[in-house]
């Protein structure tokens, strides 16, 4: 076990090493350049544009570059080139309402598809398990940004409430549960549109492991001991098909992290999303690196908890 | 197992029970506003440092915490801000071969002068062989003027300008004092750039200055060039007399210092301003005592009076700070003197700033004002009619259910902007004026603006737009006329091909006009283009780029055809770099390729001038010479609407005599936003107190 974890964890850093040079280059190959004030400034001269370059190290071969922004983030100096203020600042303001948002995408998506993987499984092939399949596939076709217009237009058409940001401004509130109220319409609409693919495709894994899992020796033994079926159901059965649910959540960490990128532009919600799109727009060549080095590194991580985790709940599972 | 049934039945229950009641709470929330305001971008403020600011975003919020020294006022006329006052004067020197001369000509001009005022002549001096005369109008027109009386003939000066690879320090004075034959006369540098005015031999200088400085600051980056300037030393100066009893919102005073303080700011190199080229020309600042700055110019440069909007940065919290701090510190959290008071920034999501009751001019009726960053353009929309924000820049085609509605207040204006096709003059097809007088006539712009803008903008008419001071309204647009149009081409010597195509020497009337991909309206222009040039036998390929790739292949290299861009523009009247045809080059703006003597020596001579009318007299014949040459195919100024709830806000804000006046928000030149410090909503008017 303890070798597993270390041969993974050396691993993981050539690979972020990787990463980081190829993240990098991509970004670079980019045109365009960081200037804040625009190409076609008339008024900004050429004497600004360099003391510019050469405060950011952009006068420098692209190798270079790649040294300092590197040397920068591992000593905490790695400053933004849009404000200058230390990307690790920047980026650690932004996690919270990530985490948030993410979390209650996360809770949605096991919560119900859970619940509609089983009651489909139950029902296999039955008009209720056809109904849930349709609803599932429909959910996973349809388009994030698509959902959140309609959501956002049907909300502020018929109830006229706001749906921007992480709370209402300018309002006085009351009461600290209406102030709880708030956060939570808040962070459950943008949640609820990032949660419905989740769900679905939560839901189908749940279901066809159930299937699968059924159909298993034991569950017909415990059949034949005469169990009740609630208890062969959710107790052997389920228990034994959780496993995609881990899978999922190993899945779901990264966006965890990283945010969603068009969700959280049109619910104006301040994530890492949107960070990292601002950044892209805006070639700020150390915000992006340090937010993909990250976001890459947890990723990693978070392969490595899932796999720890399959061990733990699954005894056929061995860690080599 | 009825538990693990409940919680897979429960749990979702409980998420959904609880998003039910956050809606009702959210729903039924008071929606009595506070006595603030809110406004929303789309961008967020890079910074709230003015000086480093170049984003619409930073301007809006900067502009309530800080002042300059002037202001344009409702009606953009210049006004003094945190200037009570101020004087313009202008020293001009002549050198003459010896002092008799110089005496001679002081003699021969005092007996020529009829009226002294109408040169604004103040006094002169004979210094040596130098002959000083003090206007009380900076320029050139009036010393060219006093100089044609001299009888003698001066000496002329030259100004060799430099951008050296690195600090000049004291190359350029050790250089006037190991070669006195190149009689300099007065020696200017800043960091990497100097400038040296001189009599001597201008090839035989530059040569030997070339070799002094390539020995002292190396050979590679060193840039030398003939400024072109008057031939005597023209120096202006502005005096500012600062106003009384101003204070900085954390209570320290404003005085001269704080001036002097921004200036060496925005020339520090480490502050990185895109500012820093508006005050290039001055020689020197100095704060005689605390209430006086005086600004001494290299020479005549009448767009720089405008540099001094500028904010004032205090320097009792900045001096001692290395600017490389600053972003960390100041930039986040800004002190200036202005009605409101920075309060807080929570990135991503608003900056709210609150009233300075100390503010100079009185106390503002708002408790504060709250700046949203709403990224996406729709949700935008949702926020105003939510009112979550107060105020919406509406787009064209939703201005005519806006205006029908009155619950809303529209501000309309022409923007100071317009969109064009540039055509590369470069390219021969393009450089015949028949052919471009054609292609004027061929597109329909009146369609464009019905199609493209809903018909809420108007026919651009050349490189100035319509609310500016100095716009020039006698410049007749061109017409559509297609067959006119075909009339100048054959004229031109385009006859219609086999294919229908217009052919001259064997060549086809074919080119390709390019534009950036994400801006609905360019490409709606270069597909209504290329319609009507087809109507008049011209193939046009139409392909889009992204902007970056846009600009930094095919505009800042020269290489197009033709392109669709627009200038969005300032209220200043200098467009030099625009159209001067010393600035052609890679990177440089006038990347048509458009040269005329003629439009060269007015871009010159109205960055001489000081006087309001000439002014608008020579930009009028800019603006006509130019359309007349059309090296751009001028289309149009789209008009910018803001829109309000009627019932959000009045003004209430102190009148000529004392008084106050009090009125619905009104649209003025200067936009809706003029009076924002004396807003106020309507169902606060009680607490008043004026």
């Amino acid at each position: 076990m303890t070798a597993f974890i270390i041969r993974r964890l050396l691993v993981s850093v050539v690979l972020l090493f990787f990463i980081s040079v190829i993240s990098f280059f991509i970004i670079t190959l980019t045109p365009g350049s960081p200037y804040p004030w625009g190409e076609l400034n008339p008024k900004v001269s050429e004497e600004v544009k360099r003391v510019f370059r050469e405060k950011f190290h952009l006068d420098r071969p692209l190798h270079e570059q790649y040294a300092f922004i590197m040397r920068d983030l591992f000593t905490g100096d790695l400053r933004s080139i849009k404000d200058e203020r230390p990307v690790l600042q920047k980026i650690g303001e932004r996690l919270p309402a990530t985490l948030v948002l993410n979390l209650g995408a996360l809770a949605l998506s096991l919560s119900f598809g859970l619940l509609l993987g089983i009651y489909g499984a139950k029902h296999a092939g039955r008009p209720p398990d056809v109904i849930t399949s349709i609803i599932a596939f429909i959910f996973i076709a349809l388009p994030g940004f698509w959902v959140s217009y309609l959501v956002a237009i049907a909300l502020v058409d018929w109830a006229a409430v706001p749906i921007l940001g992480t709370h209402t401004i300018g309002v006085a509130f009351t009461d600290g549960a209406q102030v709880f109220l708030d956060r939570w319409w808040h962070v459950m609409m943008p949640a609820s549109i990032l949660a419905i693919g989740g769900i679905a495709v939560q839901s189908r894994f749940v279901r066809a492991s159930m299937i699968e899992t059924l159909r298993e020796d034991y569950i017909r033994t415990a059949r034949a001991k005469g169990l009740d079926e609630n208890a062969v159901f959710y107790r052997h059965a389920l228990r034994n098909s959780i496993r995609p649910l881990i899978t999922g959540i190993g899945m779901l960490l990264p966006a965890l992290i990283s945010g969603a990128v068009i969700i959280e532009n049109i619910f104006a919600y301040p994530g890492m999303g949107r960070l990292g799109y601002e950044a892209v727009l805006e070639r700020d060549y150390p915000t992006l690196v340090a937010l993909n080095f990250v976001t890459a590194a947890l990723v990693l991580l978070g392969n490595l908890v899932a796999d720890l985790l399959y061990a733990v709940v699954d005894p056929r599972v061995r860690l080599e | 197992m009825p538990r693990v049934r409940t919680l897979i039945v429960g749990i979702p229950l409980l998420l959904t029970a609880v998003t039910a009641v956050s809606l009702w709470s959210v729903a039924r929330m008071s929606s009595d506003k506070k006595n603030e305001m809110y406004i929303g971008s789309i961008g967020e403020p890079t910074t709230l440092n003015p000086l480093q600011a170049a984003d619409s975003a930073a301007a809006s919020v900067t502009g309530v915490i800080f002042n300059g020294l002037l202001k344009y006022n409702a009606d953009l006329v210049i006004e003094g801000d945190l200037a009570s006052g101020w004087s313009l004067r202008q020293r001009s020197t002549f050198f003459f071969a010896s002092p008799e001369e110089a005496v001679q000509a002081a003699a021969n001009m005092e007996s020529q002068l009829v009226d002294r005022a109408a040169l604004h002549l103040q006094k002169y001096t004979v210094d040596g062989d130098r002959l000083v005369l003090e206007l009380g109008m900076p320029g050139v027109s009036d010393s060219q003027k006093l100089a044609a009386m001299f009888g003698v003939a001066p000496r002329a000066a030259k100004t060799i300008g430099i951008t050296a690879p690195k600090p000049l320090g004291d190359a350029l004075k050790d250089f006037a004092a190991q070669n006195p034959a190149a009689q300099i006369v007065r020696v200017w540098f800043n960091g990497n750039l100097g400038e040296l005015v001189f009599l001597g031999d201008a090839a035989i200088v530059r040569a030997a200055l070339e070799k002094f400085l390539s020995e002292r600051t190396g050979q590679e980056g060193l840039v030398l060039e003939d400024i072109v300037a008057p031939p005597f030393l023209a120096e202006p100066e502005v005096i500012f007399t600062l106003r009384e009893g101003v204070r900085w919102q954390d209570g320290a005073p404003f005085t001269s210092r704080d001036v002097k303080f921004t200036y060496n700011a925005l020339m520090d190199d480490r502050v990185a301003s895109p500012r820093k080229s508006d005050y290039e020309l001055v020689l020197s600042l100095d704060a005689p005592d605390e209430r006086t700055v005086r600004v001494v110019y290299r020479r005549p440069f009448s767009p720089a009076l405008e540099s001094w909007m500028m904010s004032v940065l205090p320097a009792h919290l900045l001096e001692d700070v290395a600017p490389d701090q600053w972003p960390l510190t100041f930039n986040r959290a800004p002190v200036g003197t202005g009605p409101f008071k920075f309060a807080e920034w929570k990135t991503n999501q608003f900056v709210r700033v609150v009233r300075n009751d100390d503010y100079f001019r009185g106390r503002p009726h708002l408790d504060g004002i709250v700046f949203r960053v709403l990224p996406d353009p729709l949700t935008l929309r949702l926020a105003f009619e939510t009112r979550q924000i107060d105020f919406w820049g509406v787009d064209p085609w939703a201005v005519g259910s806006f205006r029908k509605d009155d619950r809303f207040t529209l501000f309309s204006a022409p923007s100071n902007s317009y969109n064009y096709i540039g055509w590369n003059l470069r390219k021969p097809m393009f450089q015949d004026l028949r052919v471009r007088e054609a292609l004027a006539h061929a597109v329909n712009v009146d369609q464009m603006i019905r199609y493209v803008l809903y018909g809420y903008g108007e026919q651009s008419t050349g490189i100035f737009t319509p609310e500016m001071w100095f716009f020039n309204p006698k410049v007749k647009p061109f017409i559509n006329d297609p067959e006119k149009a075909r009339a100048l081409l054959a004229e031109a010597g385009w006859k219609p091909g086999a294919d229908g195509i217009l052919e001259k020497d064997g060549q086809r009337f074919a080119f390709t006009l390019i534009t950036n991909n994400g801006n609905a309206i360019r490409s709606d222009i270069a597909t209504l283009v290329q319609a009507d040039l087809k109507a008049v036998g011209i193939e046009v390929t139409v392909e889009m780029y992204e902007w970056a790739v846009f600009i930094k292949n095919f505009v800042n290299k020269g290489e197009f055809d033709a392109v669709v861009l627009g200038w969005a523009l300032g209220q200043g009247y200098d467009q030099f770099q625009i159209w001067h045809s010393s600035q052609t080059g890679p990177d440089q703006l006038n990347m048509v390729g458009y040269k005329s003597a003629e439009a060269d020596r007015l871009l010159q001579q109205i960055r001489e001038e000081f006087d309001r009318d000439t002014i608008i007299k020579l930009c009028g014949e800019l603006q006509q010479l130019i359309y007349d040459d059309q090296p751009y195919l001028f289309l149009f100024v789209p008009q910018g609407t803001s829109v309000m709830w009627k019932d959000a806000f009045r003004v209430r804000r102190p009148g000529p005599d004392g008084t106050w006046i009090d009125e619905p928000v009104k649209m003025t030149k200067a936009g809706w936003s003029a009076y924002l410090e004396w807003f106020y909503r309507p169902e606060y008017a009680a607490q008043l107190e004026n």
